[in-house]
């Protein structure tokens, strides 16, 4: 399942606007496998993306909406996405404010399909 | 004038304490809101006539204006066990009730008061400020959930899948319901405040700006988080058939039309 | 309203910010010896001095099976448990060695505590004043320090 994954990170960064794709263990907030530009912090991501994603998945429950499979957080300055990859791991992408989300997410779409 | 009826009451009071003008001298008394001198006056007399109706009354009309409103009821609700058309336990529980708010309850009263007792103009008078009371409190109480409801009037999904909170996790307006109908808009409005704060951390500490909004595509429904103010945060939720694109555009919508709701409001 | 209990007042902000931002539900910084410098969390005293005593001899155990190792040091541990997980690490500052002692529970994560440890380790070593000129250590002086530092740690 991880090596799949962790080899579409390599495509993800591909995506317009990514400075960095990882896979993160969503319990721990782990970097699991990572493929950053210089200076982006993949330990930093990996805590915050994950804890985010926890936080909106108490929120996805108590509005009915279920668990969550996919976030987009839009910042002024860049963009975090993250996606559920089954089995506790999560892919995410952050890059600039004029990321690809749409291909972003298809990407990861494809990775968790052929990692199943 | 008035001073000479309380006088001449005092004087034939004084004249026979243990007559039943002590009645009409305690409810003068209270009336004229000397109610430590009332209550004086009304208990001696119980003692003397530990079974009069209109002394007991009386009491209870005092304790009503001392604020024992507990005792005052248990009183006239005794008084109606013994006479279900007591003009006065009526009048004084309808009086009662409608200082609690209880405005259906206070006309009920009010109303068999009446029924028993046409022409008394104390049971009228009673009557007609309960009712002004009555319309007063619905109005408000309309006005407010009236208001909340046109927040987002016109918006798809206004009336289950919008919901505007504050930072600290307090409704503010809108509603959320589940597909199955269930309302979760304070259960909501909480958590969101708490991913609200984990967003605008971690744009911080990312370095991606300012947070603008957060989407969730989860597994039932799709959700749209964003902060139409610095002090309060918009949830739009629809079913899974709504492209997060449109939904992006229906929040922003409603955003607008909660920023000019929110700067409407009295605070 | 203050939640930690500090002996040391330079440990005050960098520890709140951890806390705050890490989710711990509590937190000991301690010396090697696991003479406690501040805590937040702990209702009893008990608690204290078992959690700082066992964290000094968890951590200088696996700091010799390092040096057995042959490498400097293992700058931080972790055990993660069912509802609960448990946090070493040490740092340097100017005064000397320390160790944060930190559990947390569900809402928060490893990852998290190791982003804000760092960032509490920074705000130590600025915080922290420099080291005193060394003198002898007299058994009775670190005693009578001892047991000054727990009595006010209890507020006695």
């Amino acid at each position: 399942m991880i090596a799949p994954l962790a080899e579409a990170l390599d495509r993800m960064t591909r995506v317009g606007g990514v400075w960095g794709a990882l896979l993160v263990a969503a319990d721990d907030g782990l970097v699991i496998a990572e493929a950053v530009m210089e200076g982006i912090k993949p330990a930093a991501i990996a805590a915050l993306a994950a804890s985010l994603a926890r936080q909106s998945g108490i929120a996805s429950e108590a509005a009915g909406a279920g668990t969550p499979r996919f976030l987009h957080l839009q910042g002024a300055a860049g963009t975090l996405a993250v996606m559920s990859a089954g089995d506790g791991l999560l892919l995410v992408a952050v890059g600039s404010d004029e990321m690809n989300v749409g291909l972003a997410r298809l990407e990861m779409l494809r990775a968790i399909e052929a990692a199943e | 004038m008035m001073i000479d009826e309380l006088t001449s009451l005092v004087d034939e009071y004084l004249r026979s304490p243990r007559s039943l003008a002590f009645v009409d001298l305690a409810e003068r008394l209270r009336t004229e809101g000397r109610l430590e001198a009332a209550v004086r006056v009304a208990l001696t007399g119980l003692e003397h006539y530990p079974t009069l109706s209109a002394a007991y009354d009386v009491y209870a009309r005092i304790l009503l204006d001392i604020g024992d409103l507990d005792r005052a009821e248990t009183i006239w609700r005794e008084l109606l066990e013994r006479d279900r058309r007591h003009v006065g336990a009526l009048t004084g529980l309808g009086g009662l009730y409608a200082r609690k708010g209880d405005y259906d309850s206070a006309l009920d009263h009010l109303e068999r008061a009446l029924s028993v007792d046409p022409a008394d103009p104390a049971v009228v008078q009673a009557l007609m400020r309960v009712r002004r009371a009555a319309e007063d409190a619905e109005g408000d109480a309309t006005s407010a959930q009236a208001s909340e409801q046109t927040l987002f009037r016109g918006l798809d999904g206004a009336g289950r899948g919008m919901l505007l909170a504050d930072r600290h996790g307090q409704m503010l307006g809108g509603r959320l319901e589940t597909p199955a109908g269930d309302e979760v808009s304070e259960p909501a409005a909480a958590h969101v405040a708490s991913v609200a704060r984990e967003a605008t951390r971690t744009a911080d500490m990312l370095g991606l700006g300012p947070w603008l909004w957060l989407t969730i595509e989860a597994a039932a429904a799709n959700l749209h988080l964003s902060a139409p103010d610095d002090q309060s945060l918009l949830l739009v939720v629809r079913d899974r058939s709504m492209p997060a694109g449109r939904l992006a555009r229906l929040a922003e919508r409603a955003a607008e039309t909660a920023r000019g709701w929110l700067g409407e409001q009295i605070l | 309203m203050r939640r930690s209990r500090v002996i040391e007042a330079w440990t005050y902000e960098p520890l709140e910010r951890f806390v705050r931002e890490s989710g711990a539900r509590l937190t000991l910084v301690m010396t090697p010896a696991g003479q406690v410098l501040a805590q937040f969390g702990f209702a009893r005293a008990v608690d204290v001095m078992a959690a700082a005593a066992l964290g000094a001899a968890v951590f200088a155990s696996s700091s010799e099976i390092a040096r057995l190792l042959g490498n400097l040091e293992f700058s931080t541990l972790h055990h993660r448990g069912h509802r609960f997980g448990i946090f070493l690490g040490g740092c340097a500052v100017p005064r000397g060695r320390l160790l944060a002692l930190v559990i947390y529970g569900e809402d928060s994560s490893v990852g998290l505590v190791q982003l804000f440890f760092d960032e509490l380790v920074r705000g130590l070593q600025e915080a922290a004043p420099e080291q005193e000129r060394s003198r002898p250590v007299l058994a009775a002086d670190f005693e009578r320090e001892l047991n000054d530092s727990l009595a006010s740690l209890f507020g006695r």
